[in-house]
C-alpha cells in the first residue's frame, strides 16, 4: 500500500512551513497548499492520508472546503486548524465529518496523535471503499434472474415460494442459488444478505 | 308753596322717583315697589307685592345677603350708595343685574320698614365679569398645566402659595408657610443647588430669573416628587423684594428621561464592548499566526535536540523561522498600536503603481474569487508620500469588497485608475477602484463608512471605516460615488512626495 501523506491547507506561509518540518521530522510525507483552490486543482484520486485545513482562510474557507471535498466524494479525513475554536463552528465541522480540531499554537504530541488516528481512518475508508467496489463488481456478474432470486432469498423466502413467485421450478431455484453463492463468494445465506445490503449502501 | 309741599304725600314722591325704590318690612318682604323698580326688574306692582327680597338676588349671593340682612337689622342705620353696597339681582327673565343700593330704615311705632334705593351699575358688572372670566381662565389653565403659584416675601420670610402647591407639600390648610418650613420638605441633596439658584436670582446685577429642579418629600405619605420651579425676583430700590413664580410636578418626565438615559448607557456599553471585542480579536489574529509557527518550529528543534535526529539544515530553517516570526509578531503589534494610538506614522516615497500591483497579487493569490482587472495607471506618476503597508491594506480591502460584490456577475471587471487632480491648489494622486457589480443606493452610500455597518452576512463592518482612517492618516481622502448604475466606485487621494 502507498505511503500516507499529510496535506496542509493554510494561507499562512510560516504556519505551513513549521508544521511541514514538524511532520517530516516525525517521518511522514507532507505536501502543503496556500489556499483551497490550489489544493483542489492539485488533487489526484491517488491522494492518500489526511488533510489539515485552516478554518479561517480568505476566499474559500475551511468549512467550505470540507463541503467541497464531501461533494466531490474525496475520502481524505479532515483535521481542522483554528485560531480560537468557537463552538457553533466546531459543531458544524464535526457534523461534516471532521476527525478532530487543533487549536493554534499546535502541540506536537497532539498533532501526531491526531494525524496517526486520521491515517488509520483513511486506511479503513480505503478498504471499505475497495470492498464495496468488489461487492459491486461481483454482483454485476449475476444474471437478471439470479438477482431476482437473490433479492427474494435474502428476504427469507423458501425455495418453493421463490419458485412459485417467479413461475419456475423448485429445482431451478436451487441451481440459481448455488450459482449465486459461487459468483459472490458468500459462504451462506446470512453472508449473502450482508453483501446485498452493502451493495445497496454503496449504490 | 308750603301747603303744596304739605300736600305731597309719601306715595306720590315714591312713585315719581327716577331711582328705583322698594319698601320692605323687616322680614324682607316687599310692601311697595315704585314704577322705576318695577320696570327695572320687569315685574308688575302686584307681582312684587309680598315678594321676598331674597328672591330678587342671584342664588349664589343669597347666603351673603342673609348675613348682611341680620347685621343690618341688629343695627339699622342709613347706608348710602357711596358706601359701596352692591348686589347682583335677577330680573324677571333671570338676567343678572349689578345694582348699587342704599338702605334707609324707617321706624313707625313698633314697625320697622326699610326703604331700598337702587340704580343699575351694568357697565361695572361687565368689567367684573371680564375680570372674573379671565381669573377663571387663569385658574383653569393653571389646573390643566398642573402649575402651582408661589410668592416668596423676602422681608417677612414667608411664602404665599396656592392650593396646588399646598397639596404637593402636604400642607392643605395653611395659606402661607414660613420659608424654613417650606425648605424642610425639599430633599436634602437638592437644597444647596436650589438655594444657589435663588441667591443668583437675588443678585441685583442679574436679571432676577430663577430656575431650579428639586425633589420634595411629602411629609404625610413620604412620596417623593420632582418639582420644576421657575420665577423672577422683583427688586425695590435695588433690593430683592419678592420672588414670584410657578412650580410644576415633573416626576413623570424625569422618570422617562431616566429610563432613556439607562437605555442609552446600555447601548453605548454594547458598542464599547463590541469595539473592545473587535480590537482584541484583531490583536489575537495578528499574533496567533506567528505564535503558532514559533511554537511548532521550537518544538521541532527541541525534539531534534533530544533525539539527535534532524539535519543541520532543517534545524537552521526552524530557528530562522522562529526569529522571523517573532519579528513579524512584533511588527504587527507595533502597527496595530500605532493605528490605535494614532502614533507617529512612518511614510516614505512610494511608487503607486507598484503598490497597486502588490495589492493585486495578494488578491490573486488568496483565491478570493475571479475577476478581470483593467488598469488605467498613469505613466510616470510622481512618487506619493505614504505608508506603503497601510495603503496596500486599503487597496486589498477595496479589491476584496469589489470582487465580493461581483460574485454573481458573468464578466466581473475591476477597473483601477490612477490620475492627478488639483485639490486646493495642490496636486494630489487619485486612485479610483470601480467594479461592475450591483452597486448600492444612497442610503447605503451614506452609511458605508460607519463602523460596524455592513451589508455582508458575516462581515463585522470595520473594513471601510478603518480604510478611511488609514487614508486620512496618510493625508488623503476616501469617498464613494453612489451613482450606482455602473457599480460601486471608490476614490482616494494621496499627497505627492517632496
Amino acid at each position: 500500500m502507498q505511503e500516507p501523506t499529510v496535506f496542509i491547507v493554510d494561507d499562512d506561509a510560516a504556519v505551513r512551513d513549521s508544521l511541514t518540518l514538524m511532520i517530516e521530522q516525525a517521518g511522514m510525507h507532507v505536501q502543503s497548499f496556500e489556499n483551497a483552490k490550489t489544493f483542489l486543482n492539485a488533487y489526484q484520486p491517488n491522494f492518500f492520508g489526511c488533510v489539515i485545513i485552516d478554518v479561517k482562510m480568505p476566499g474559500m474557507d475551511g468549512l467550505q472546503l470540507q463541503e467541497e471535498l464531501a461533494w466531490r466524494k474525496i475520502l481524505l479525513p479532515v483535521i481542522f486548524l483554528t485560531g480560537h475554536g468557537d463552538i457553533p463552528m466546531s459543531v458544524r465541522a464535526i457534523k461534516g465529518g471532521a476527525i478532530d480540531f487543533l487549536t493554534k499554537p499546535v502541540i506536537r504530541e497532539k498533532l501526531l496523535i491526531c494525524v496517526r488516528a486520521a491515517f488509520t481512518e483513511a486506511k479503513k475508508r480505503l478498504s471499505d471503499a475497495t470492498q464495496n467496489r468488489e461487492i459491486t463488481t461481483c454482483l454485476t456478474k449475476l444474471t437478471r434472474r439470479e438477482r431476482e432470486v437473490m433479492l427474494l432469498a435474502v428476504q427469507g423466502h423458501s425455495n418453493k415460494e421463490i419458485g412459485s413467485y417467479l413461475g419456475i421450478s423448485y429445482r431451478t431455484v436451487e441451481i440459481h442459488k448455488s450459482k449465486i453463492m459461487q459468483k459472490t463468494g458468500a459462504n451462506n445465506l446470512l453472508d449473502l444478505a450482508r453483501i446485498a445490503r452493502e451493495s445497496e449502501l454503496s449504490e | 308753596m308750603n301747603s303744596t309741599v304739605k300736600n305731597l304725600n309719601f306715595r306720590t314722591v315714591f312713585d315719581a322717583a327716577a331711582d328705583a325704590m322698594l319698601l320692605t318690612e323687616n322680614t324682607g318682604h316687599i310692601v311697595l315697589a315704585n314704577p322705576t323698580a318695577q320696570q327695572l326688574l320687569g315685574y308688575s306692582a302686584d307681582e312684587m307685592k309680598g315678594l321676598a327680597i331674597e328672591m330678587l338676588i342671584a342664588p349664589r349671593y343669597r347666603k351673603q345677603y342673609r348675613y348682611y340682612q341680620r347685621l343690618f337689622l341688629n343695627r339699622p342705620v342709613k347706608r348710602s350708595m357711596s358706601v359701596g353696597n352692591e348686589l347682583i339681582a335677577l330680573n324677571r327673565d333671570g338676567k343678572e343685574i349689578l345694582l348699587d343700593i342704599s338702605l334707609s330704615p324707617i321706624k313707625t311705632g313698633q314697625q320697622l320698614f326699610i326703604l331700598i334705593l337702587f340704580t343699575i351699575a351694568n357697565r361695572r358688572l361687565d368689567t367684573e365679569d371680564a375680570l372674573r372670566s379671565s381669573e377663571e381662565r387663569l385658574r383653569l389653565a393653571k389646573q390643566a398645566a398642573g402649575l402651582g403659584i408661589f410668592d416668596y416675601d423676602f422681608k417677612r420670610n414667608i411664602i404665599y402659595w396656592d392650593r396646588q402647591m399646598r397639596k404637593l407639600w402636604g400642607k392643605h390648610s395653611e395659606k402661607t408657610i414660613s420659608y424654613e418650613e417650606f425648605v424642610a420638605a425639599i430633599h436634602p441633596e437638592d437644597r444647596e443647588a436650589r438655594q444657589a439658584a435663588i441667591d443668583k436670582a437675588m443678585d441685583p446685577n442679574s436679571n432676577g430669573e430663577f430656575k431650579a429642579q428639586y425633589r420634595i418629600i411629602n411629609p404625610i405619605n413620604g412620596v417623593e416628587r420632582w418639582i420644576s420651579a421657575r420665577g423672577r425676583v422683583y427688586f425695590e430700590a435695588g433690593y430683592p423684594h419678592r420672588l414670584i413664580g410657578v412650580t410644576r410636578d415633573v416626576t413623570e418626565q424625569r422618570n422617562i428621561q431616566k429610563k432613556l438615559q439607562v437605555h442609552r448607557n446600555e447601548t453605548e456599553n454594547i458598542l464599547k464592548q463590541q469595539v473592545a471585542a473587535c480590537t482584541a480579536s484583531a490583536i489575537a489574529h495578528e499574533l496567533n499566526q506567528p505564535l503558532a509557527a514559533i511554537s511548532a518550529y521550537s518544538e521541532v528543534v527541541l525534539h531534534a535536540l533530544q533525539n539527535d535526529s534532524f539535519s543541520a539544515d532543517n534545524l537552521k530553517r526552524a530557528l530562522e523561522g522562529c526569529v522571523a516570526q517573532a519579528q513579524r509578531a512584533g511588527r504587527s503589534l507595533h502597527e496595530l498600536l500605532a493605528f490605535l494610538q494614532k502614533g507617529e506614522l512612518m511614510t516614505e516615497r512610494s511608487n503607486l503603481t507598484d503598490v497597486i500591483h502588490g495589492a493585486l497579487s495578494i488578491v490573486y493569490n488568496d483565491g478570493y474569487g475571479r475577476f478581470h482587472p483593467i488598469l488605467h495607471l498613469q505613466q510616470n506618476l510622481p512618487a506619493v508620500q505614504c505608508n506603503r503597508t497601510q495603503i496596500q491594506k486599503v487597496l486589498v480591502n477595496l479589491f476584496r469588497n469589489a470582487i465580493e460584490a461581483m460574485r454573481n456577475i458573468d464578466f466581473p471587471i475591476l477597473t483601477i485608475t490612477t490620475t492627478v487632480q488639483t485639490v486646493n491648489d495642490k496636486d494630489v494622486a487619485v486612485v479610483i477602484v470601480q467594479d461592475n457589480g450591483p452597486g448600492f443606493d444612497q442610503v447605503v452610500a451614506k452609511r458605508i463608512f460607519e463602523p460596524f455597518f455592513t451589508t455582508k452576512p458575516s462581515g463585522i463592518g470595520m473594513g471601510l471605516s478603518i480604510s478611511r482612517a488609514l487614508i486620512e492618516d496618510n493625508g488623503g481622502q476616501l469617498w464613494v460615488d453612489s451613482d450606482a448604475k455602473t457599480g460601486a466606485k471608490f476614490h482616494f487621494t494621496l499627497p505627492f512626495g517632496p
